[in-house]
């Protein structure tokens, strides 16, 4: 039987799992190190897991093993999944149009409550940055950063307050 | 002759080409949302994610995968003990992945982070403790409207309640709950204070009643462009703290009114982590299904069954697969 033709090829899969998990303390680990561009992070952490995952597709899976037809069988729905993200760039790459959620506008409510709360000089350029990021839609990396920053001052005003 | 291989495993692989179509199309509406809302919640604060539980997962579905492998490596050798063996481990692994689970649903959930619930900016944060205030007082009142220690023809309308609330608490034979009474009667006035203060939107501070004639007379002194000192985030965060604190009916609030906390986005990230992480999980629930049926056969098992296990293993695999993708990003990104 097919599967007898597999077993004959000796995968140490132990040492298949050993790699997994040692990438996947790298990951971790990964997100514990604050790089300067979270971006930097997310793009680390993705590249694990398509290593992650390729390990698992072309051992656990057998993949590496198997015959042509896997190509045949497996081409055209990758082709489709890498296709689908593709086609939506237009929408997030390249806004071309006014975000018209909500949101956009509920945004300058939600800064200038971090902004009477967090009182460092440090926020001082981040309206200024709201706006390109309305405009260019996709550069919210570093804007998050500062939401992170400055969310750590909310829960202190409750205190204050009292 | 045609392709190599089982028709069940040929079956297989086309159902996980559709699969991996499934939950390409959930990973796409991800990366649209993610990147297309400037100001996505990424914040353990504000989206209560525990990395570290999410990577304990990972590993424990990465340690499963291993198993499953090993018992169809010991089921083409016919050592069916040893693959029965691996096949209870998976299964275990896949209860606790699933516990992990739920500990991080129940966070969410307690702390209502769930579609529609979350408030996304300040107003709609103070928009949500006077409607949570006001649920903690109709409880209260329906204590007694319920035991019928009085008597109101609209339970419903929390005015006339308050009033005859109010006199039966004054009103001799009371007993303990007329004592009580005193203090639900005190909290509704403060949720009617702060609840006319948020319709008016002036401030809780500055204006010391939203309603009445001496309002109307404030708003009548004002010239023309005036208007009184509106209604602050901070002093609401201030009022229900006090409210918390008091000795008196402090509990009840506690257990019914979440701190406010504005999170841009939070619903949408809620809608998609629940629908990524919830499809996720019932994939986790259909592959305990299929490694049930021949762990069922129990002594049995036998070399008719290595079709399957090495099937159900090449679907769960595909599960350990697309939570390898879930994870950073839903956890890290």
């Amino acid at each position: 039987m097919a599967h007898d033709d597999h077993s004959a090829h000796h995968v140490n899969y132990l040492a298949v799992f050993v790699a997994l998990c040692v990438f996947t303390a790298l990951s971790v680990i990964f997100d514990l190190v604050s790089f300067s561009n979270h971006a930097i992070t997310i793009v680390l952490v993705l590249a694990v897991a398509v290593a992650k995952a390729l390990c698992v597709m072309m051992f656990f899976m057998h993949l590496k093993f198997e015959g042509n037809w896997k190509y045949v069988l497996l081409a055209p729905t990758t082709i489709l999944a890498i296709g689908l993200p593709l086609a939506l760039v237009p929408d997030i790459g390249v806004a071309y149009y006014t975000p018209l959620a909500p949101q956009a506008e509920w945004k300058a409510e939600m800064d200038s409550l971090h902004d009477s709360h967090g009182q460092s000089a440090g926020h001082s350029d981040h309206t200024g940055h709201v706006e390109e990021q309305a405009e260019v839609g996709h550069s919210d990396e570093s804007g998050d950063g500062a939401d992170r920053h400055e969310e750590s001052h909310e829960a202190a005003p409750a205190e204050k307050a009292e | 002759m045609g392709i190599p291989i089982p028709n069940s495993k040929l079956g297989l692989w086309l159902f996980l080409g559709t699969e991996i179509m499934f939950f390409t199309a959930f990973i796409g509406a991800y990366i649209v949302l993610r990147i297309g809302s400037p100001g996505w919640p990424t914040d353990p604060k504000d989206t209560h994610i525990l990395v570290l539980m999410g990577g304990i997962n990972t590993f424990v579905l990465i340690v499963s995968s291993y198993f499953v492998v090993v018992a169809h490596e010991a089921m083409a050798k016919r050592d069916f003990s040893r693959a029965r063996r691996y096949l209870t481990y998976t299964m275990g692994l896949a209860f606790v992945f699933l516990g992990i689970k739920s500990i991080e649903y129940y966070g969410k959930i307690s702390h209502d982070i769930l579609p529609s619930h979350i408030a996304e900016t300040p107003t709609q944060a103070i928009n949500k403790v006077d409607r949570e205030l006001e649920q903690v007082v109709r409880q209260r009142f329906a204590v007694y409207t319920d035991a019928e220690a009085i008597d109101v023809a609209q339970p419903d309308d929390l005015a006339t309640v308050s009033a005859q609330l109010d006199v039966f608490a004054k009103s001799e034979g009371g007993g303990d709950d007329a004592k009580s009474a005193i203090h639900d009667v005190a909290l509704y006035r403060k949720w009617q204070n702060l609840h006319q203060h948020i319709v008016a939107n002036v401030s809780l501070e500055k204006v010391p009643v939203a309603t009445g004639p001496g309002y109307l007379a404030a708003r009548e002194a004002l010239s023309e462009g005036e208007s009184l000192p509106a209604l602050e985030y901070a002093e609401v965060k201030a009022e229900l703290a006090r409210l918390k604190s008091d000795t008196n009916y402090g509990g009840f609030v506690s257990a019914g009114v979440l701190d406010p906390h504005p999170v841009l986005y939070g619903n949408l990230f809620a809608s998609i982590y629940f629908l990524m992480t919830g499809f996720h999980a019932i994939h986790v629930i259909v592959g305990m299904l299929l490694f049930a049926r021949p762990l069922l056969q129990g002594n049995n098992l036998n070399e008719e069954w290595t079709d399957w296990v090495e099937n159900s293993g090449l679907y769960w695999h595909f599960v350990d697969l697309v939570w390898i993708f879930l994870f950073p990003l839903l956890y890290i990104a």
